[in-house]
């Protein structure tokens, strides 16, 4: 390797490096936080001088005012989580099925529209979204929040899936109509396994929106028992003597779901499984 | 194994129209090949009888069924993709497996027949590969197994070859020949390459632009071209074609070339005295003379071994000859260069008809 090369590999090093831990550290002070006691919470320490589980344990037996319903709100993040996913992933799926492959009409233009609805920031909808559930009677339910969260994902999953989708040879699905495949068989036996890389990645992309989505969440649930952990975790911060500890002990354990899921699908982030279809 | 006839068939994209009307009839287990430069609507046509594209005008018949709003799949046809549109999450013997899967056919069927295919096409050892794991050749086999697993009434091919490199198709030219002799299944060829054409067809049906030039068999195109384009496109080295004017007198016919150089003529022309016509003769009806015939200046000489090809001059105008014996010929030398005149094709100038009988 030559001097030149080394130089360039050493400074995208440095650079990672720099990103790395640029990124770790708020998550570095969340562990850090979750595993001190309540009176060492703010002694700045890098490390606790008594490192307890204490917190968890008080998050994990809902050991706190604030946590009164945790599992119960840890059920509805993932209950509205899979739902969005689940829906988002039918509606994308179908959607970009019969606007690339079944090359219905006016399909591009649907697609071009769909992505148009991120013109307006989903904050400003947040109003009229309000006003469109409480006419349909779905306010402080967690249909109002599935709903508003698949409204939000479905035109990006669609684009993005388009874009996939157009990739896949159009013989493949001719050689299937010539084989004796109706639409439907097209789209169970060809289109769905070829598109299962990307259909991950929009799923936990959708996913992982709702997941997170504390906005719409806050607005749309008031209960305590409908509540997502997201609006319950914002709870925390209505008193001035926040229990910070704990605060980031439940933030902890709500992020390893994502954190699971990230993990256990990122072999379906590359793609690869069209290699081989036709000659390119 | 049907019949398919293809009768008026029209294709139209909006106001574009670009099939104008085909008639070809192809007699049950005929190998039918279509050929013409890309454009000419060959493709076109295929995808219409295989029912990937509409039929905007004229009459589709598989055996005695109208297809013509039959669906693809209703049409009992396997038709073989230029680039093999293997299903590439399933493994050969999936992919071959997967028609008769959707009949529903059970189980030791779908075993049975594919084995079968797959001995035919030996693919044995790798029924369990996916395609990515597979070499051109062999995806282009599986293509082809996953064709004759149906037992269908007709094949179709669109360019099956055309990614292969030459060697491999020179090879899998025999072999889709051997295959159709043993199945006799009805097959639509699609391919612009006119060796393909020549060597595998019972019939060749010649392209151009929409309309059908002429339909024969590989030597009657070759020896009885209807037309120039016909003359031109079939055979290589490309037939040498020299403008003149036809004269005749009481006694013989002959051409008499821009240059001034008479081309001579046996009896059986249609024609007049002082019409234009193009003078055709293929490189290898012309043999090498001390002085009689067109007289050359002899250009690039390219021995290939068995014969030795031979670009020369006459007056402006590029002749091509191919001689099985090995002659001395002297880049820049003179000679002369005799026709074969009873292997003379004569066209009229301004229509491309042939005028010679």
């Amino acid at each position: 390797m030559s001097l030149r090369k080394v130089l360039v590999e050493a400074r995208l090093m440095l650079l990672g490096v720099i990103i790395f831990v640029w990124t770790l550290i708020p998550i570095y002070h969340l562990f850090v936080m979750s595993i001190t006691p309540r009176v060492e919470t703010f002694a700045g320490a890098l490390w606790p001088s008594r490192p307890t589980l204490e917190n968890y344990e008080t998050v994990v037996k809902q050991g706190h005012y604030y946590l009164e319903h945790f599992w119960q709100q840890l059920w509805n993040s993932a209950f509205v989580a899979v739902m969005v996913c689940v829906i988002t992933l039918v509606i994308a799926s179908t959607a970009t099925f019969a606007i690339s492959r079944l090359r219905v009409r006016g399909g591009r233009l649907v697609s071009n529209m769909a992505l148009a609805t991120y013109l307006i920031p989903p904050a400003f909808l947040a109003i009229p979204m309000y006003k469109v559930m409480g006419v349909y009677g779905l306010l402080n339910t967690q249909w109002s929040l599935i709903l508003t969260m698949v409204t939000f994902a479905s035109p990006y999953a669609i684009w993005v899936l388009k874009q996939y989708a157009d990739k896949l040879p159009y013989e493949l699905d001719e050689a299937a109509r010539i084989d004796g495949a109706s639409p439907l068989q097209i789209f169970r036996l060809i289109y769905l396994p070829l598109m299962a890389p990307s259909l991950v990645a929009i799923g936990t992309y959708a996913l992982l929106l709702a997941w997170n989505e504390y906005l719409y969440a806050f607005l749309l649930l008031s209960a305590d028992k409908d509540i997502t952990l997201a609006v319950a975790l914002g709870h925390f911060l209505t008193t001035d003597d926040a229990p910070f500890n704990v605060l980031m002990a439940t933030g902890a354990v709500y992020a390893l779901p994502p954190a699971a899921i990230y993990y256990v699908f990122r072999r379906y982030m590359v793609s690869g499984l069209t290699a081989g279809a036709v000659k390119s | 194994m049907a019949s398919v006839s293809v009768e008026a068939v029209r294709k139209r994209y909006g106001a574009l129209e670009v099939v104008h009307g085909i008639d070809i009839a192809i007699p049950d287990g005929e190998f039918v090949v279509l050929v013409g430069p890309s454009g000419c609507g060959k493709s076109t046509l295929l995808r219409m009888i295989a029912g990937l594209e509409e039929i905007s005008g004229g009459i589709v018949r598989i055996g005695e069924r109208v297809v013509n709003e039959i669906p693809s799949k209703d049409r009992d046809i396997a038709m073989v993709f230029q680039n093999y549109a293997l299903y590439p999450h399933m493994t050969v013997r999936e992919n071959m497996g997967f028609s008769l899967k959707l009949r529903k056919a059970d189980r030791d069927t779908i075993g049975e027949r594919v084995k079968r295919a797959s001995e035919i096409l030996g693919l044995d050892a790798l029924l369990d590969r996916y395609p990515k794991q597979l070499s051109g050749g062999q995806r282009q086999r599986v293509a082809m197994g996953r064709a004759i697993v149906r037992n269908p009434q007709v094949f179709l091919f669109d360019e099956p070859l055309s990614n292969l490199d030459a060697k491999l198709r020179v090879q899998m030219r025999t072999e889709i020949k051997a295959l159709h002799q043993q199945l006799k299944t009805t097959s639509i060829y699609v391919t612009h390459d006119q060796i393909e054409a020549m060597t595998m067809a019972d019939r060749i049906v010649v392209m151009h632009d929409g309309i059908v030039e002429q339909i024969g068999t590989p030597l009657e195109l070759y020896d009885r071209p209807a037309n120039l384009f016909v003359a031109g496109f079939i055979g290589s080295p490309a037939i040498n074609l020299i403008r003149g004017t036809l004269r005749r007198d009481a006694a013989r016919s002959w051409v008499s070339t821009d240059a001034g150089i008479d081309l001579p003529l046996n009896g059986n022309i249609i024609g007049q005295d002082g019409q234009a016509v193009v003078y055709g003769i293929r490189p290898e009806h012309l043999s090498p003379s001390d002085s009689q015939g067109l007289p050359v200046t002899v250009g690039v000489v390219e021995p290939t071994g068995a014969s030795t090809f031979v670009y020369a001059d006459l007056s402006g105008a590029q002749i091509c000859g191919v001689f099985s014996e090995r002659h001395g010929f002297n880049p820049g030398g003179k000679m002369h260069l005799m026709p074969q005149l009873d292997r003379v094709h004569l066209f009229d100038s301004a229509t491309g008809r042939r005028l010679s009988a």
